[in-house]
């Protein structure tokens, strides 16, 4: 293995240990009774959650896509807690994002009939989180650390499996 | 003689492809017909004078020479202006008026000769240098300037004409004074070409912003960076996405990767849902397991080796594996289609390792943790692709 892998601040370390922190949390406050499809299904989320969240934790802020992640991953945690305050918030990030995307999609029509792959960019921006406010540079950008993390979660997944 | 005078102003004007040699014999062709209509109005007094100066014309080819010979032509036009010949030619009554006018230059003209050839020796390099310079300033008329350059030289020719009568003054005092004269007006000539350059250069510098001008558009500048800021984006995104490499168009490439993103999503999501179904039903405690038996993982996730997760997830059961992850997609009822295809290549292979697993409660080392997944990855992939 490269010097990279023994780093403990770095990234792939880092989202190691979130995640598996996030797996033993889960295991200690729901351990495992039953095999019914309900209860698979509930930490099946959980699991979900625990490692998108610690993905776009340990990428922190600095990139759009996380961000974006991790402002899916509050309102979620927040509807869930509050449905007044969900209604409220959401409502205004909605509205902000809607006119945001709004915004983007005119330039980006125009962009992307430039550069002739319109459909493709778009596929790509529906699959890269906030990828909908983004040009095609940052788009390109975010697309390629996005598929580092996923590589580094999917691997993660499976030695944790 | 008209014929002569039109060509000549025409290669003055238009002038864009004419040397200085072609220019100069213009000239002379001007100039014996010139003569030659002179002296058909007034034989005697001229012949004396226009037969030295052709062969002045012919006979100095080297040095300064030529730079007499440039200006010589202008002499002549100096005093009287092109209109002048113009209506002269055309008119001849009043040829005769201004037929005086004409001949004082060509005396000038001689003296000039005379004077230069004399001074030619001393001034000789100097001269050549001016008349490099001469040369390159003239190409550059040629190839920028029209009817104002053309006004602009009849200017100075005629100052020229001024300041060879002076010299026709100063000859009779002597030669050193001549000379000095001589390397006043290599000075002024310089002085004068390098305006004349910098006048020139103004409009030669424009010319070529001009045709930059195109590509230097700010919006089409702007464009190609944006073009080049994709191209290397997208070459860094060629050397994460396997398969890659091969694909030519950028149109491909995005395929390619929005394939590539989704089969990553979607295998966090199997491997998520195989992680859900998995229960860890032994607690395992950590201090009871020797270090030596996940060296592999010790190297490889050392923060994470510090939390006891892992020997958490190093316990966990497959009994209920493959019934889970039928349960799973009977639950969320919308797998996608891929997905599904992976799912059911996996779900082959799931009874392999839960089989094994099996064997794993009892610990086993952690090689066979880290190849199991691989194979089930490779499996997975292969139903993907």
């Amino acid at each position: 293995m490269s010097p990279h892998h023994l780093n403990p601040s770095s990234l792939k370390s880092r989202f190691t240990t979130r995640f598996l922190r996030a797996l033993t949390n889960i295991n200690a406050q729901n351990p495992i009774s039953s095999s019914s499809p309900r209860e698979i299904l509930q930490r099946y989320r959980r699991i979900k959650v625990a490692a998108d969240k610690s993905m776009a934790y340990s990428v922190r802020s600095r990139r759009t896509w996380s961000r974006a992640m991790r402002w899916k991953l509050r309102s979620r945690s927040w509807r869930q807690a509050s449905s007044v305050r969900r209604l409220k918030i959401t409502t205004t990030c909605h509205q902000a994002i809607m006119k945001k995307t709004a915004h983007e999609r005119e330039s980006k029509t125009t962009t992307g009939e430039e550069v002739g792959f319109g459909v493709q960019t778009d596929g790509l921006r529906e699959l890269v989180p906030g990828g909908e406010a983004m040009d095609i540079c940052n788009l390109l950008d975010e697309t390629a650390h996005y598929i580092k993390c996923l590589t580094t979660q999917v691997q993660r997944e499976q030695i944790a499996s | 003689m008209l014929r002569g005078l039109h060509s000549l102003e025409t290669c003055t004007y238009n002038g864009m492809d004419m040397t200085v040699l072609e220019r100069q014999q213009a000239r002379l062709k001007w100039q014996q017909q010139q003569n030659y209509g002179v002296q058909n109005n007034n034989p005697i007094e001229l012949c004396a004078s226009s037969v030295p100066q052709i062969q002045g014309f012919l006979g100095s080819s080297f040095g300064s020479g030529q730079l007499v010979e440039m200006k010589k032509p202008e002499v002549y036009l100096g005093s009287d202006d092109f209109p002048k010949f113009v209506n002269l030619s055309v008119a001849g009554p009043e040829f005769s008026a201004s037929k005086m006018d004409l001949v004082p230059p060509e005396a000038a003209a001689d003296y000039c000769i005379s004077r230069t050839s004399s001074c030619q020796m001393t001034a000789f390099q100097t001269a050549v240098m001016n008349e490099e310079r001469e040369d390159v300033i003239l190409k550059k008329m040629e190839s920028t300037t029209g009817r104002e350059s053309f006004n602009k030289r009849k200017v100075e020719a005629v100052q020229d004409d001024k300041c060879k009568d002076k010299r026709i003054k100063g000859e009779v005092e002597g030669e050193s004074e001549v000379k000095t004269k001589c390397s006043t007006e290599v000075s002024r000539n310089s002085s004068k070409g390098n305006s004349k350059a910098s006048e020139v250069q103004k409009p030669d510098y424009i010319h070529v912003r001009a045709r930059r001008g195109q590509a230097t558009d700010s919006h089409s500048l702007a464009e190609r960076a944006r073009r080049e800021k994709i191209s290397k984006k997208m070459k860094c995104l060629q050397d994460l996405v396997p398969g890659c490499n091969k694909i030519t168009g950028k149109a491909g490439m995005l395929d390619e990767i929005i394939n590539y993103v989704q089969s990553l999503q979607r295998q966090v999501e199997f491997l998520s849902m195989k992680l859900a179904a998995v229960n860890p039903s032994v607690e395992f405690n950590v201090d009871n397991l020797p270090a030596k038996e996940f060296p592999a993982y010790v190297a490889n996730f050392p923060a994470a080796a510090k939390s006891p997760a892992m020997a958490n997830l190093a316990c966990l059961q497959f009994n209920p594996l493959q019934k889970a992850v039928s349960c799973m997609l009977d639950a969320t009822g919308h797998p996608p289609q891929t997905a599904t295809e992976g799912i059911a290549s996996a779900s082959i292979s799931i009874p392999e390792q839960a089989l094994s697993s099996s064997c794993i409660t009892q610990l086993q080392p952690f090689s066979t943790w880290n190849t199991d997944p691989q194979g089930l990855y490779n499996v997975y992939n292969m139903g993907f692709h």
